[in-house]
């Protein structure tokens, strides 16, 4: 009996070994001369259709826009606690850039910076300068922020929209604020319902928060983070509810083709880019970087199947904002003054 | 009013999956086996019944079918990973909260590793539609707040008083009963220990599993590797608040789901507190409602936790 169970025991433990004997494919191409090595480490996955997928996206891009210039290799759900020692795994391995894509890391990318000055690090998002070899970058999401509340201020029939927010910090505050401040540019009667989750990747409370909203008589609706994708979902439950996206990726979804009427989205190539540029010149950090629509860090765009809900009062009043911003960054200087 | 209704309309969905895992666990503690891997369950069981319909497609008559048998199997895969965690903790006797821990990171690990494999990045699903009951739904107040909801809802329910009724009632539950609060007695009864231990982490696990499942298949209808989010731990703590009996537990998860939705319709009402205060409301309530009933613990498992073995008098 004994032999049967630790036969069983065996053969559950080794299922995982054999589905994945040929590794998870994440190694890019052998590197040449001349290319850097960058390494980029992401507490969620690169398809969360959110925060970890656009940067992954963005380094994609600076690889195409940079042909041969990138070796590039990604680690995914590394907690605060693990990414220390894939951090130092990528160092050891030769990398020039170690991308930390989130402030949780800050602490792991200031130990690591002191030890190693020849490595160059970035992580956001940040605008504090904590070593000549970290680079930081900051979207100034404001901007985004503030489109879509124009958008949702505008198309509310009831002017009740709701927020599903994951925390109050960070580049969500700052959309968050942004949103506030576009609904009331264009609808200063509507109310913005804005609520939090605490979570960035708590699906299932955003879902249940959107539900709440959409219950309380909220007909467009908003979120931060990759935890929206919960609210979006909830929101294809009922009829007569629309979503602004926070995330292109969103409209990929099947709930995003039917209810997510436009979205911004994070454009990092322009950072890595950046990034890639500043070593070229021998710069290895002491630098943060914007993103806006100013210098590219954002792109917009809106969901060609929701294209009859778009009134020309939304496009007119979404180009002229995105004019604004486009001709010079800070048009929005005063978001942090928001009271939610 | 309306908002009265909405609130409690929004508590009786919210509060299935912490339900079902905690009744589930119900049954693991008082054969005096405790499952902290009922997390790894839950996610297991979230994969496996997203995975059913989402392979299978939405289309046609058979679409709703698609998603009971992803119930189905979710509640198999609990059932399996309840049998699997019995091998370790009853046949070899590990300390059942290590291997609690274990089993939680092995489910959460494999439903996310197996996911991102087959399936990709997160992915939605139609899911299981609601299913308003003829008349009873129409019965202001009542109707919108019990009647209104999605089939497994009902069910959940209902199996409260079944579950009730199995544990006090039939002699299969006193087997149960006396081998989590006094297995060498019961073994001198002719009660095989360790069977019995086995079937009720079987029910448990597949508790678990079908919990897991009503989050992907009918409530949030996608998945993510993150999707279970704690509600796990929370289901094993609800045993505790619910004095290891089910209706105490049901209400627990009412009270939960309650507070939670409460919070939800509270952040947007513009109060001068931090978010923060209120998020964390529910598990507040939870944690006071325990220390406050925890005095009165005659009713729990006394051999909870402690591998028998025949062979050593204790």
């Amino acid at each position: 009996m004994k032999k049967l169970v630790f036969a069983l025991v065996l053969f559950i433990a080794l299922i995982p070994a054999a589905l994945f004997a040929n590794g998870a494919g994440e190694t890019a191409d052998q590197t040449d001369d001349g290319q850097y090595k960058v390494a980029l480490i992401i507490e969620n996955t690169i398809d969360d259709r959110g925060w970890c997928q656009s940067m992954h996206e963005g380094i994609l891009g600076a690889m195409e826009q940079l042909p041969g210039k990138i070796h590039y290799e990604y680690s995914e759900r590394m907690t605060t606690v693990d990414s220390e020692s894939i951090a130092r795994q990528y160092i050891a391995d030769g990398f020039d850039l170690i991308i930390a894509h989130g402030s949780q890391y800050r602490n792991m990318v200031s130990d690591l910076a002191a030890e190693f000055p020849d490595v160059s690090f970035a992580f956001g998002t940040s605008s504090d300068i904590i070593a000549d070899n970290v680079f930081t970058y900051m979207p100034e999401s404001e901007e985004t922020g503030y489109l879509s509340g124009i958008i949702a201020g505008l198309l509310t029939k009831n002017d009740n929209i709701g927020f599903v927010g994951p925390v109050d910090s960070g580049d969500a505050a700052r959309y968050t604020r942004g949103f506030m401040l576009g609904v009331e540019a264009v609808n200063p009667d509507a109310n913005v319902n804005v609520a939090f989750t605490g979570s960035f990747s708590d699906y299932v409370r955003s879902g249940e928060l959107a539900t709440t909203q959409i219950l309380a008589g909220a007909d467009v609706l908003t979120g931060a983070s990759q935890q929206a994708i919960g609210a979006l979902r909830a929101c294809a439950e009922y009829d007569n509810v629309l979503w602004v996206g926070q995330d292109l990726a969103q409209l990929d979804t099947p709930e995003g083709q039917a209810k997510c009427v436009a979205a911004s989205a994070y454009n990092y190539t322009a950072v890595v880019v950046g990034l890639i540029e500043s070593l070229d010149q021998g710069i290895t950090g002491g630098t943060c970087i914007p993103m806006n629509f100013n210098n590219g860090g954002f792109i917009f765009d809106y969901n060609p199947a929701l294209s009859s809900v778009v009134t020309d009062d939304i496009r007119a009043a979404v180009d002229e904002a995105i004019a604004s911003f486009t001709a010079s960054s800070g048009v929005l200087a005063d978001w942090a003054d928001v009271q939610i | 009013m309306d908002i009265i209704i909405n609130i409690l309309s929004m508590t009786v969905p919210f509060s299935v999956a912490l339900l079902l895992a905690s009744i589930g666990e119900m049954f693991n503690q008082r054969s005096g086996v405790f499952n902290l891997g009922c997390e790894g369950v839950m996610s297991m069981g979230a994969f496996v019944g997203m995975l059913v319909p989402f392979i299978a497609g939405q289309n046609g008559a058979l679409s709703n079918g698609w998603n009971w048998l992803g119930l189905l199997l979710a509640a198999l895969m609990g059932a399996v990973l309840g049998l699997f965690f019995g091998v370790i903790v009853v046949t070899f006797r590990a300390p059942q909260g290590i291997a609690g821990i274990g089993l939680q990171m092995f489910g959460v690990g494999t439903a996310g590793t197996l996911f991102r494999h087959f399936v990709g990045g997160t992915q939605s699903i139609p899911g299981m539609p609601n299913s308003p009951l003829p008349l009873l739904s129409k019965i202001p107040f009542i109707g919108p707040v019990f009647f209104s909801h999605n089939m497994m809802v009902y069910l959940a329910f209902l199996f409260v008083p079944v579950a009730w009724y199995i544990l006090f009632k039939t002699s299969w539950g006193l087997r149960v009963r006396a081998v989590g609060t006094h297995p060498r007695a019961a073994d001198s009864m002719g009660i095989n220990v360790n069977r019995t231990r086995y079937e009720a982490l079987a029910l448990g696990g597949a508790m678990a599993g079908l919990a897991g499942a009503y989050l992907s298949v009918c409530q949030v209808k996608m998945f993510s590797d993150e999707l279970i989010a704690g509600r796990g731990f929370i289901a094993v703590a609800l045993v505790y608040f619910g004095h290891w009996h089910p209706v105490k537990i049901m209400l627990g998860a009412l009270l939960f789901s309650f507070t939670q939705t409460i919070q939800y319709n509270v952040q947007g009402l513009g109060i001068d507190l931090p978010y923060e205060f209120f998020v964390m409301l529910p598990y507040v309530v939870v944690v006071v409602v325990l220390a406050f009933t925890s005095r009165n613990q005659t009713t729990s498992p006394t051999s909870l936790g402690k591998p028998f073995n025949r062979e050593i008098r204790t």
